[in-house]
This record gives C-alpha cells, sequence and structure tokens, in this order.
C-alpha cells in the first residue's frame, strides 16, 4: 500500500507536533521512521493507522482517503500490546474471526503463525497473564494472521529480550518478502532500523529531516 | 430488648423451618428482581457501550443526565408506572396494576438507567484502549461494542449485580404498583415495612436477614469469578 502525505500538520492545544509537507512510503517496503522520544513519530504512525483524525493536511492510501476497506487491510501493533483475556490461540484467531473465516479454515493459520514465532507451548495460557516479550510475540501474531497490506509497528522490540528480538524481525521480513506487505516501523533503535528497513525516515521536532 | 432477641429467636425458626410464607414472599421477591434486572441488563448494557465510544455534540450534557437518571427515587418510578397502568392510563387497557409484571416494569425502569449509567461510566474510563485494538484489527461497531463488553464482563457483572441488589432492596415503587397483596404481590422489602408498622418483627428480622443472605451470595459468587479471571 502507498501513502502519500501531504501538507500534514498536528496540534495539541497552540502546540504543533508535527509539520510534514510531503512525505511518500512506498509499498512493499519495510520503512523506519526513526528519531528522538517526542519527535512526533507515534502521532504520526497514530495518524497513518486512522486513530487519530484531528490533523490537518491529507494522507492518501494507493491515491484514495482512508476508508472501511483501507482499514480492514491494516494494523498496528502497540509498544504496550493489548491483549484480550481469553487464551492465546483465541486471541490470535480473532481478527480472522470477525472476517468471517470458520474455526476450520483459520486453524492451520493460526497454528502456522504461533509455529513461526515460536508461540505454541503459550496456545492455552490466558494472553493477559503473558510476560511484555511474550505479549508483543501475540501481538504481532495477531497482527499477521490476517495478511495486512499495511502492518504499523510502533517500537515493537522495546524492552524485550534479545531472543525475542530475532524471532520477531525475522518474521516482520517473512511478511514483507512473502506476503508484499507495507511495514512502517517506529522505533529509536538505528541498528535495528538498518537490520530491518529498506528506506528510513529521520524525524526531529515534528518534521522530516531526512 | 427482650422483644428483639424474641424476634432474632423467632426469625431463626422462620427460616429453619422455612415456613410457607416466607417462601413464597422471598421466591416472589428474587423472580421479581431477577427478571428486571435481567431485562434492564439486556438493554442497558450494549446501549451503555454504544453511547461511551459513540462521539457526538452534546455528549457531556447527556453523561450528567445520564449520572443523574442513576439516582432517580423508586417512589418516583412506582408513581409513574401506576398512572401508566391505572384504569385512565394509556395503558391502563393491559390490567397489569396490582400485577407481578407490574413490579417487574417498574423495578426494571429503576434499574435500567443505573445499569446504563454504570455501563456508560466503565466504558467511557476503560473501553478506550479496547475499541482502539478493535479499530486496528477491522471490527465493525457491533464486534466492537460485544468485545468490549467480553473485556470488562467482571466489571459489568459487578455492576448488574449492585443494580440487583437496588432492585430487590427497594420498597418504593413495588409498594405502590403491586399494593404488597397477600400470597400475590407481597415481596420481602414491602413486607418488612409492613410487619415493622405492625410490630411483628419475627417476620421482618427474617426476611431482612434473607436480604442480607442473597446480596452476601450473589457478592460472594461475582467476587470469587473476579479473582478467578
Amino acid at each position: 500500500m502507498d501513502i502519500q502525505i501531504k501538507n500534514l500538520k498536528k496540534y495539541y492545544g497552540e502546540n504543533q507536533v508535527l509539520d510534514i509537507e510531503s512525505l511518500a512510503i512506498k509499498k512493499q517496503r519495510i520503512t523506519g521512521i526513526i528519531g528522538p522520544n517526542g519527535c512526533g513519530k507515534t502521532t504520526l504512525l497514530n495518524i497513518i493507522a486512522g486513530l487519530d483524525k484531528e490533523y490537518l493536511g491529507n494522507i492518501n492510501y494507493n491515491n484514495k482517503k482512508i476508508n472501511k476497506e483501507i482499514v480492514s487491510n491494516m494494523t498496528i501493533v502497540f509498544q504496550k500490546p493489548y491483549l484480550f483475556r481469553r487464551s492465546v490461540y483465541d486471541n490470535i484467531e480473532y481478527p480472522l474471526k470477525i472476517r468471517g473465516i470458520d474455526r476450520q479454515k483459520s486453524k492451520p493459520l493460526v497454528e502456522d503463525i504461533m509455529k513461526r514465532l515460536e508461540i505454541e507451548d503459550l496456545r492455552d495460557k490466558k494472553a493477559h497473564r503473558l510476560s511484555g516479550g511474550e505479549s508483543q510475540k501475540v501481538a504481532l501474531g495477531r497482527a499477521l494472521v490476517f495478511n495486512p497490506k499495511l502492518l504499523l509497528l510502533d517500537e515493537p522490540t522495546s524492552n524485550i529480550d534479545p531472543e525475542y528480538i530475532v524471532t520477531m524481525e525475522s518474521e516482520i521480513k517473512k511478511f514483507n518478502r512473502e506476503n508484499k506487505g507495507t511495514v512502517i516501523i517506529v522505533t529509536h533503535n538505528i541498528e535495528q532500523s538498518k537490520r530491518l528497513c529498506d528506506n528510513i525516515i529521520g524525524m526531529e521536532n515534528g518534521r522530516v529531516v531526512y | 430488648m427482650s422483644y428483639i432477641t424474641e424476634g432474632f429467636k423467632e426469625a431463626v425458626k422462620l427460616l429453619i423451618t422455612w415456613d410457607g410464607e416466607v417462601f413464597q414472599i422471598v421466591s416472589l421477591s428474587i423472580l421479581v428482581s431477577t427478571s428486571a434486572t435481567l431485562f434492564a441488563s439486556i438493554i442497558s448494557v450494549p446501549l451503555g457501550t454504544y453511547f461511551a465510544i459513540k462521539k457526538f455534540k452534546g455528549k457531556n450534557l447527556f453523561s450528567r443526565l445520564t449520572y443523574t437518571m442513576m439516582s432517580i427515587p423508586s417512589v418516583v418510578i412506582g408513581l409513574l408506572v401506576a398512572i401508566g397502568l391505572s384504569r385512565k392510563g394509556p395503558l391502563g387497557h393491559l390490567d397489569l396494576l396490582y400485577t407481578k409484571e407490574a413490579m417487574i416494569i417498574a423495578q426494571g425502569l429503576l434499574v435500567t438507567p443505573l445499569i446504563f449509567g454504570l455501563t456508560y461510566g466503565l466504558v467511557k474510563s476503560r473501553g478506550n484502549t479496547i475499541e482502539k485494538v478493535a479499530f486496528t484489527l477491522g471490527c465493525n461497531r457491533l464486534d466492537t461494542i460485544i468485545l468490549i463488553i467480553r473485556e470488562l464482563r467482571v466489571d459489568i457483572l459487578i455492576n448488574i449485580a449492585t443494580a440487583f441488589s437496588r432492585a430487590i432492596s427497594e420498597v418504593g415503587a413495588v409498594m405502590i404498583v403491586g399494593g404488597n397483596i397477600k400470597n400475590y404481590t407481597r415481596v420481602m422489602t414491602t413486607t418488612i415495612s409492613m410487619m415493622n408498622s405492625m410490630g411483628d418483627y419475627p417476620m421482618a428480622i427474617a426476611l431482612g436477614i434473607v436480604l442480607l443472605l442473597i446480596s452476601f451470595i450473589i457478592h460472594s459468587i461475582i467476587y470469587s469469578y473476579s479473582r478467578e479471571e
């Protein structure tokens, strides 16, 4: 999914937090947004995800304004993911269930994701009781299971063990390569952006600086 | 003092022997309050959730009105229902006044704004994150409401139990629309009130104990469930 941003401005009261004249994010690529804390990375991601609608300017997705179809084809994994008060399996299956995919068809998809993310042993555990790293993996699994065209990741590997980071990065790359999915990842880890990303956008004080 | 201890002794005796009249009164109370709370919950929980997540003009005023309606006096509800169901009233042809159905309607109307308001407040304060996740996973409005209710089920159950306690312990509405008719519309609270005015304490104390026991059992079940969750 191509994303074109024009004259994007965002204010909190009188304080301007985003001022982006023009930005293009190419489809089927992994784009990293990096910058110091408070530079507007997460705000930009929330606007792209359609969660924040109070802004000035234009955002187009494949030359179209945001609509139901676009929303149902993108998802976001938050820095601190919220997992439902049900099993890990049910959490990952949820996006398929609301898309009307029956249990028989969804089972192999869910099991495949769990295998790839090495969380098969967590299958029946209550998701809201998992550790930070395990929660991130489950949240990523829940996001990947329905093959979104646009995957937005907000610091998905911050505060988690290196062993988890390796698995998650490998799955993000695989998703991009095999499913031709567009990925936007917000991170303050420059090394991670070099490892993962095809393009890097640098932000400072709400502006794109490179 | 002796009449109080005697009252307690007699009350315990009534409960142990499971007196027929006590049984009937307790059963009717439970039936009326459970039905009223159930009907009110079916309407109020989804609606409270819907209005909590919906953004609309005048939401602040709506919130204030909602919270005001939560504390509507039971006698006012009783009076309104009685007027509506009286022979000359708009629903007089249904011939429901002084029946248990009228009591269910009155208690239902009493707890509907309470469950609505409690759900509305709960979802407004804690539903935001769930709504956000639902949106990012592609949920429509109905999926989102169902998801929020499922996620907040323990708190919603506690709210429903609170509403049930309000229903079973109110006296004004059921007295007005039920009439406290022996073997027909007499419930625990109207009996306690009547027995107290007659100076017949054993029955009043016995029913008071049952009321407390019901409340204790319901809240114990919910407490255990919430701990398990």
